[in-house]
């Protein structure tokens, strides 16, 4: 009984902090309908500017941790209001939601460049000898988290409740436009929300640190937890979101303690699946509701370019010559390089078409890599069956996946079908981790053979790049024909507008399932590549940071323009090659160029592209065509 | 009961929201060949009696007969399916399509050749696909939109999308067209324009329904005409005969007024 009180306390208390993550997160979706994923990495640099304050400036404690505080909600206001303002007005719901991603990456990237990637620990305020009560061990950070947690609730409730500020912030919440037409400056009140929750972040951070050890991108996991309480508890509701926090916390310990450390993860995600499915609106629903997506509204669109299909036959034909030719050129590691680029492009045009051309988010896509990498590599190794049987499997098993989880989530749209997406990516790589006697677990599984196929064997780089080349290039061919025509109108009007699309006759649960499951198929085949090209597969090359990874790659591309998404693969992927002493740069760099893309090139590098060479390029005599059709419509 | 002549039939549509009746006791045909106009003061209805026919919400009471066949209670798309294709008041064109390629949507329901055809580029989709195209391209003629098929659908000026969304839905090839609302926005020239467009349909052989507040344009081209008040059909006849009917004029001009007059 000791030991469960015990290890309930622990549960509880990472809870708090869990809780007090999820405060930030409901506090900014009240206001904005939004939910910022970088709420975690404010935490952590709340965490390491306490650190650094305390430890090497060596500032009193109590002046050093409300530094701390007063720098991280500065420093998180201003990158709110340049960053996640203005895309609320230029973004539609999930491209926020990725903006929130990239501005989560930003931090990481510069709290790496400042910090590097060790690991920090902070003694805590009051001494490291716990309070034995009763036999019962707390330590005694414990109190100052709990009192923290509770003067923090207490403080917004007073804020909220009794004052014109809290007023206009439920005014904001309730009905934007409305509140607007009040005279309430919902910008000004957005930044506010934004710099409250940021506060609440860093001092969780402050307040956390003496209890566990922390870096760059112990962020990602509280945000993570933060995200999956907030939805167990109810996106809108505060009592919700402490609920969901203690809820959390409290069984991912307990099952920690009597079950495995793999299985607290695996039973927090299915108690988040659980709810998403049965009640979406949580254990403790508020008033408010925000719409998901039903209609996009088009802010986000900005010019559209169509380049000729002279102009684009002549680009593609040059590209790919380019491509052929660029092993004579340059050096074995640039095609290496090149080679990842190329196969991480194949699960890229996967998202595309999901994200960009049907607007469903996925922040799970690594998930189906890992499916396809790991079956393809366990069955080579231990069955020694032909590699392409090994992908074949792979790819069946995650198309069977896919459809499960798109069955299961067919209702769920924005906000909530990220996370659930998220929630299965995690769910996967918890099992990559864990399943050691398949995967090899952590340290990854070794020995997979190089790709082959009969007596051909793909075993140097420069085979590996051409074989990759050539799959991207039937992918793409294969993949163009069907999204210009029927099917890939389709389903861009489903992206935009399900209710005006259903009412043309298109069948809108089919082509979400459609392109659900081909972007599986196509991420699996990515994952087998990837493990065949490094003979090597460990769960952080196809975890969740490969998903987020891959949807920054896709923005920075061009989402919906097919081809796009390379240019971003290749960006990320061979910057850091090229310029060695910048690799530390990289992550700041994705996540700036990131935020970026989304608030400046709409349709990404592609874009801009796109636009040079429809400058460039001879007009087509349009009066010549108008009248063909004219004749022919006559006729008819 | 059901007579083949009627393409439609409403019968007793009920729907309430939270206690309110939105539409009570609605019956009414649409006959086949002709345009029905279906008009009212705002907040009569007209919007729902559009939403409760092609499901979007479900009705409390009542039936849809289209074509024979009661479609009450069947998905919005399978509705289009059978060929009754709406429009929306606020026009809803596809955003990230151009012009053309929101035309060609309209199509969908009647494209033979399989996503599985499209991706392998046979012969048979290819040449479906520019067939469609030069269709698509001799319809935005007609109304005299085919110099901006390459522009940005939401780049056109309301009326333009307006037109757009009524091509789209003629696209579909329907067999009865109901219009929310498609003179709304346009300005005397686009809504003269509009009139020969939707009479040219109902020579093609298309039945059309349509709601309209503009009444110069209803009683020039609606061959019979269902006024909707406060939830129920008030009247519905030829419009010579509903223009002098004294619940009509009641509900649009008031009671003092008439008793004035």
């Amino acid at each position: 009984m000791a030991e469960f009180i015990q290890i309930s306390i622990g549960g509880l208390l990472v809870g708090t902090i869990y809780a007090l993550i999820a405060l930030g997160f409901s506090l900014i979706y009240r206001v904005t309908g939004m939910i910022n994923l970088a709420q975690g990495g404010f935490a952590i640099l709340g965490a390491l500017v306490g650190y650094s304050f305390s430890q090497s400036l060596g500032l009193p404690l109590p002046i050093a941790l409300v530094g701390a505080v007063l720098v991280t909600t500065a420093a998180g206001t201003l990158l709110g209001a340049l960053t996640f303002v203005p895309g609320l007005k230029k973004l539609s719901n999930a491209n926020v939601l990725m903006l929130t991603v990239g501005m989560l990456t930003l931090i990481e990237g510069f709290l790496l460049v400042i910090w590097g990637s060790q690991p920090y620990s902070v003694p805590a305020y009051t001494g490291e000898e716990p309070i034995n009560f009763h036999g019962i061990l707390i330590p005694t950070q414990t109190f100052w988290i709990v009192g923290t947690a509770v003067a923090i609730i207490l403080c917004l409730w007073l804020l909220l409740a009794h004052t014109t500020l809290g007023r206009a912030l439920r005014a904001c919440a309730e009905n934007s436009g409305a509140a607007m037409l009040m005279g309430i400056n919902v910008r000004r009140m957005t930044i506010f929300s934004f710099a409250l929750a940021t506060m609440i972040a860093a001092i969780a951070g402050v307040v956390v640190a003496p209890t566990t050890t922390f870096q760059f991108d112990t962020g990602r996991l509280f945000t993570i937890s933060g995200f999956i309480a907030v939805v167990i508890g109810g996106i809108a509701s505060f009592p919700g979101a402490i609920v969901g926090g203690l809820m959390l916390g409290l069984v991912t310990q307990l099952a920690t303690a009597y079950v495995s450390s793999l299985f607290s993860n695996a039973i927090a995600l299915i108690i988040l699946l659980f709810i998403l499915i049965y009640a979406p609106t949580g254990l403790i629903p508020s008033r408010i509701v925000r719409r998901q997506d039903v209609r996009e509204e088009p802010r986000a669109w900005g010019h559209i370019t169509r380049l000729s299909p002279t102009v684009a036959w002549s680009a593609a034909a040059l590209a790919l010559c380019g491509m052929l030719l660029l092993p004579l050129l340059v050096t074995g590691t640039i095609i290496s390089s090149l080679t990842i680029a190329a196969i991480i492009f194949i699960a890229l045009i996967g998202l595309d078409l999901l994200m960009g051309y049907t607007g469903q988010v996925s922040l799970g896509q690594a998930g189906f890599m890992a499916i396809g990498g790991y079956t393809a590599g366990y069955l080579t190794i231990n069955y020694s069956v032909e590699p392409l049987i090994g992908i074949v499997a792979g790819v069946l098993i995650s198309l069977i996946c896919a459809l499960v989880l798109s069955i299961v989530t067919l209702r769920l749209r924005g906000l909530y079908l990220a996370l659930a997406t998220l929630a299965f990516g995690l769910l996967i790589d918890s099992c990559a981790v864990g399943f050691i006697d398949i995967t090899g677990g952590p340290s990854g599984m070794v020995g997979i053979p190089p790709f082959s196929v009969g007596s051909l064997y793909f075993d140097t780089p420069l085979s590996m790049y051409y074989l990759v080349i050539g799959v991207n290039v039937v992918v793409i061919f294969l993949l163009f024909g069907a999204l210009r025509s029927n099917f890939g109108r389709a389903l861009q009007s489903i992206r935009t507008d399900q209710m005006a699309a259903s009412a043309l006759g298109i069948n809108i649960v089919r082509y979400k399932l459609v392109a659900f499951v081909a972007s599986a198929g196509l991420a699996s085949l990515s994952g087998s590549l990837l493990a065949f090209s490094f003979n090597f597969l460990s769960p952080d090359m196809v975890g969740t940071n490969r998903s987020l990874e891959l949807v920054s790659m896709l923005v920075i591309g061009g989402e919906g323009t097919l081809v796009g998404p390379a240019f971003g693969s290749i960006l990320i992927t061979l910057l850091p090659t090229i310029f060695q002493p910048l690799a530390l740069y990289k992550t700041m760099f994705s996540g700036g160029l990131l935020i970026i893309c989304f608030l400046y090139l709409p349709r990404g590098i592609y874009g801009l592209i796109a636009a040079l060479l429809s400058r460039i390029s001879p007009r087509t005599d349009g009066n010549t065509e108008r009248s063909e059709g004219l004749v022919q419509g006559a006729s008819r | 009961m059901n007579d083949p002549a009627n393409i439609l039939e409403m019968r007793s549509m009920t729907k309430t929201f939270g206690g309110v009746r939105a539409t009570d006791n609605v019956s009414f045909e649409v006959k086949d060949r002709a345009i029905t106009a279906l008009i009212g003061p705002n907040g009569a209805g007209k919007t729902t009696v559009f939403n409760l026919m092609t499901n979007v919400f479900p009705a409390d009471e009542g039936d849809v007969i289209f074509l024979g066949k009661s479609i009450r209670g069947i998905p919005p798309m399978a509705v289009a399916g059978l060929g009754l294709i709406r429009t929306f008041q606020s026009a809803r064109v596809f955003p990230g399509l151009t012009v053309l390629e929101n035309v060609l949507v309209g199509r969908h329901r009647l494209v033979k050749h399989s996503g599985g055809s499209q991706l392998l580029w046979t012969r048979g989709s290819r040449g479906e696909e520019r067939e469609l195209r030069e269709r698509a391209l001799a319809m935005l003629d007609l109304v005299g939109l085919s110099q901006f098929r390459n522009i940005h659908a939401v780049d056109l000026p309301m009326g333009g999308q307006k037109m757009l969304e009524v091509v789209r839905a003629l696209m579909s090839r329907p067999r009865l067209l109901c219009l929310d609302e498609p003179a709304a926005g346009l300005n005397d020239t686009e809504t003269a324009e509009l009139a020969i467009l939707l009479q040219a349909v109902r020579a093609a052989g298309i039945a059309i329904l349509v709601v309209e507040h503009n009444m110069s344009l209803v009683m020039n081209i609606a061959d019979h005409i269902v006024v909707l008040d406060a939830g129920s059909v008030i009247a519905a006849g030829a419009p010579a005969a509903v223009q002098v009917d004294e619940k009509v004029i009641e509900a649009y001009l008031g009671r003092e007024e008439n008793a004035a007059a």
